[in-house]
């Protein structure tokens, strides 16, 4: 594979308007994105009472059944995943007969208070209602009962399938009285009660409502409409954010997993705004704490190369803020493009023009490191591999559970300590 | 079937994809959307296959769905061709591109001029049935496309047909089959295909003198293979000391020789020694718990290990064929496949005091009264790593029998 006519492929940020401006870095992919079945599958997991129908091929099915199978979330083997298997009868004569004798058996057996039907690309493809369907399942057994289609070839990545499961979680709410809570929308993964967030609240006397996906009830989700304030801490919880201030009132603040500690504390002042609360004074000594260590890591990144491929922070908020630390991006991989007046795409245009493809596709990679050779990977990739290159792989994992100021003190202190590493492979390798 | 609360029946695609992951020096193309291909990764990786560098996908957007676009395919085709160089591309179907009819044959046909590499399609969707279905299909297709008599007969080497990466303990199963073929006739091994076969290796599969064929799935390869080669076939698995004693002496009349005397007095020392197991049989057999088998799996392994227990005078008297039976010539008596999940987890959750051997599922469905071993796929409670723990042969024997042993000492 030649790299240099990989990268002549690509095209600059600069260049694109949409994803669809995108091309990927290969035709043929490996292993290529995660599809919107995981994603709705993701979000179940967190909502305790619920059951995941998914109604597919045996492959869809299987491989669903299969992954949720060693997550206690799920309840394991035994657990309340479960699926309607499609054959050739089905694709040519369609799903109901099949959906219906399943729900059935479903209900006598699990009884649950909600269930998600889960529809996969055949489905789609075939045209099959099962909005109607469930609708008239739900009637017939008198419980919540929602359809999420997850088909992938309308979406680049399982973040649709994720997004249109707890949005669909609205036809659950009724009116509430305000009870000062707040509800966390979109937490895909870790536990919210581990975060900065989590305690700041917490210590500051606000009651924890609904926490979506990342683990809630039925209950929950019925009272959710009661809340204060919805946090959103991911757009993906924005369509459920905008349907709740629409039917409800109820106000929300974004966010999401920033770097920029002024950023964060300016959310932090929204949030107590809503709240009708001070800032507690710890947020204060965190800010100045996280405006610190990256004034001191700013003379230390300066120059510093890197490749982006995918973390959990924000992509356009974490490149722009490494591109104002002196960083130089080569290229990133992305799945989405924002609109032209972004002020984050705007901060990285003003000072480089980096390479723009596709993320999930790490096979055909390995050849544009040797013409791009940057000092640093962000992502998923083997870092033994990368440091034979001469490249240190930045490790972003850590930061998945965190929010809030944490997040900068961590990500920055990670950015030091493999800036340092890069630095010192590089000097060995010209050494040697 | 309607509700499925496991993990359903692996469909022919499915299989097709990790039959063709195992071919060296080629490369395997799903024409579908992405995530299937992301989302497979798991069970590839418990069957010990790598897709690294030899599985990849187009993804499909909604304008090649709708259109019927097969540009991004044409173009991936010849990237691969360029980039990897690979001897065979196999270029695989997607549900959807079965349920919209792209015509892949088609592609491959008027794309095999631009390209090096033998462009060879499969269009299994998923719907043309279970795992079997592709397994036959691929194993046919391999020996079709790819066999020939490379550079002629080779003296005293088989090939094994029918053998799967989707079976339980295949590498075991074929380390102990090259141990008995070596000791008792002093031959080789050639291809596996399914398991491990370079495109080298299947273009010689002509010239073997002898096929084994281990699964009903391999039945129609070693026919083609016979008709067109004239080389004999031998279909069976050799489970237990007696059956492995009877599946040598078949082999032994097909290539005209006899079997080793060693091996021949190895077995019949392990039989004299299986006698006590006989002997626990006769005790328990007026008992409130006679000694009885359950056994799930793919029909040649429900049967051969049926087979072992009758040696050992413990009765199996429920014999699940995990997959349909439909393809099977004459499936042996008391066989079944449940159409129904429900009706296999109530027959499965009825078993008292049994011998049970078969996948992690069901031997979760059993209750502790019964001492089970897992004999077939799906795994979800453990992974395999050894290479030398077989189920079949002389070893295969010696490990199943430590699980009888467990299963007298639990006995009432």
């Amino acid at each position: 594979m030649n790299g240099q006519e990989l990268v002549s492929r690509m095209k600059r940020l600069g260049e694109v308007h949409s994803i669809k401006d995108v091309g990927p870095l290969s035709r043929a992919m490996f292993p290529g994105p995660h599809c919107p079945l995981m994603g709705a599958m993701m979000a179940v997991r967190g909502i305790k009472d619920s059951v995941m129908l998914v109604v597919g091929t045996d492959e869809c099915t299987y491989y669903t059944k299969n992954t949720t199978i060693g997550n206690k979330a799920f309840g394991g083997l035994d657990g309340r995943c479960l699926s309607v298997v499609l054959d050739q009868h089905d694709v040519t004569f369609g799903c109901k007969e099949k959906l219906y004798d399943a729900f059935q058996e479903m209900m006598e057996e699990y009884n649950p208070r909600a269930v998600f039907v889960v529809t996969t690309c055949v489905v789609e493809v075939i045209g099959d209602d099962v909005d109607s369907m469930v609708e008239e399942l739900k009637n017939q057994y008198g419980i919540y009962a929602m359809a999420v289609h997850t088909e992938h070839f309308k979406t680049e990545n399982h973040l649709p399938g994720v997004r249109d499961t707890i949005t669909a979680c609205f036809d659950m709410m009724t009116p509430r009285p305000d009870t000062g809570a707040v509800n966390i929308i979109g937490q895909r993964m870790g536990d919210f009660t581990t975060t900065e967030l989590y305690r700041m609240l917490v210590g500051a006397g606000v009651p924890m409502g609904m926490m979506l996906p990342s683990g809630t009830t039925v209950e929950e989700i019925e009272k959710a409409a009661g809340a204060r304030v919805n946090v959103v801490v991911n757009p993906i919880g924005l369509p459920l954010a905008e349907k709740m201030k629409s039917a409800f009132g109820t106000p929300y603040v974004l966010f999401d997993k920033y770097i920029d500690p002024d950023r964060i504390y300016g959310l932090y002042q929204s949030l107590f705004t809503y709240l009708k609360l001070p800032v507690p004074a710890e947020v204060e000594d965190l800010y100045r704490k996280a405006k610190e260590i990256v004034e001191t890591a700013a003379g230390q990144l300066e120059g510093l190369t890197y490749i982006y491929g995918n973390t959990p922070i924000d992509c356009y908020e974490f490149n722009a803020f490494m591109v104002g630390l002196g960083m130089v991006p080569l290229l990133i991989q992305t799945n989405e493009v924002p609109e032209a007046e972004d002020p984050n795409l705007r901060a990285i245009l003003e000072r480089c023009n980096p390479y723009i493809t596709k993320t999930a596709n790490i096979a055909p990679l390995q050849y544009v490191y040797d013409v791009l050779k940057p000092n640093l990977y962000l992502g998923h990739e083997f870092a033994m591999r990368l440091r034979q290159k001469g490249i240190e792989m930045v490790h972003s994992d850590g930061i998945s559970p965190m929010l809030g100021l944490e997040v900068p003190v961590a990500g920055v202190t990670e950015l030091l300590r493999a800036g340092a590493a890069a630095r010192a492979l590089r000097e060995g390798r010209e050494s040697a | 079937m309607s509700l499925c609360r496991y993990l359903p029946t692996p469909s022919d695609r499915m299989a097709v994809m990790w039959s063709l992951l195992t071919v060296g020096d080629a490369v395997v193309l799903e024409y579908g959307p992405a995530g299937t291909t992301h989302y497979s990764m798991g069970l590839f990786g418990a069957m010990g296959i790598s897709p690294n560098q030899a599985l990849f996908t187009t993804h499909m957007s909604e304008d090649d769905v709708v259109m019927g676009d097969v540009t991004r395919l044409e173009e991936a085709i010849l990237e691969l061709d360029r980039n990897y160089a690979p001897k065979v591309i196999f270029v695989i179907a997607s549900a959807i591109t079965s349920v919209i009819g792209t015509d892949l044959k088609g592609v491959c046909h008027y794309m095999q001029e631009k390209v090096k590499a033998r462009l060879v399609a499969m269009e299994n969707g998923g719907f043309k049935g279970d795992y079997t279905v592709g397994l036959r299909e691929v194993q046919r297709m391999l020996v079709q496309e790819l066999s020939g008599c490379g550079e002629g007969p080779s003296a005293n080497t088989y090939n094994v047909l029918g053998a799967s990466a989707g079976a339980y303990r295949i590498h075991s199963d074929l380390w102990e089959l090259q141990d008995l073929m070596s000791r008792a006739f002093g031959f080789s091994c050639g291809a596996v295909p399914g398991v491990k076969a370079s495109v080298d290796q299947l273009v010689a599969m002509g010239g073997a003198r002898l096929n084994l064929v281990l699964r009903a799935e391999g039945l129609e390869a070693a026919r083609w293979l016979k008709e067109q080669y004239g080389t004999p076939y031998v279909y069976g698995t050799p489970y237990g000391y007696g059956g492995t004693e009877k599946w040598l002496k078949a082999v032994g009349e097909a290539l005209g020789a006899s079997v080793a005397p060693e091996v021949t007095s190895q077995l019949q020392e392990k039989k004299k020694e299986a006698m006590t197991f006989r002997m626990y049989a006769s005790m328990y057999r007026n008992k409130p718990h006679p000694p009885a088998a359950a056994i799930v799996g793919n029909y040649d392994t429900v049967v051969g290990l049926a087979g072992l227990c009758r040696e050992l005078d413990i009765t199996p008297d429920l014999l699940i064929c995990a997959h349909t039976l439909k393809d099977i010539e004459e499936p042996a008596e008391g066989v079944v496949h449940f159409e129904r999940e429900k009706d296999k987890i109530d027959a499965l959750r009825r078993l008292r005091s049994h011998l049970v051997m078969a996948d992690d599922v069901s031997l979760h469905l059993c209750d502790e009264t019964n001492v089970g071993v897992c004999v077939s796929f799906p795994l979800v409670s453990h992974t395999q790593i050894a290479n030398h723990l077989p189920l079949m042969g002389i070893r295969g024997t010696d490990f199943l029998l430590e699980t009888v042993d467990r299963y007298y000492q639990n006995l009432d």
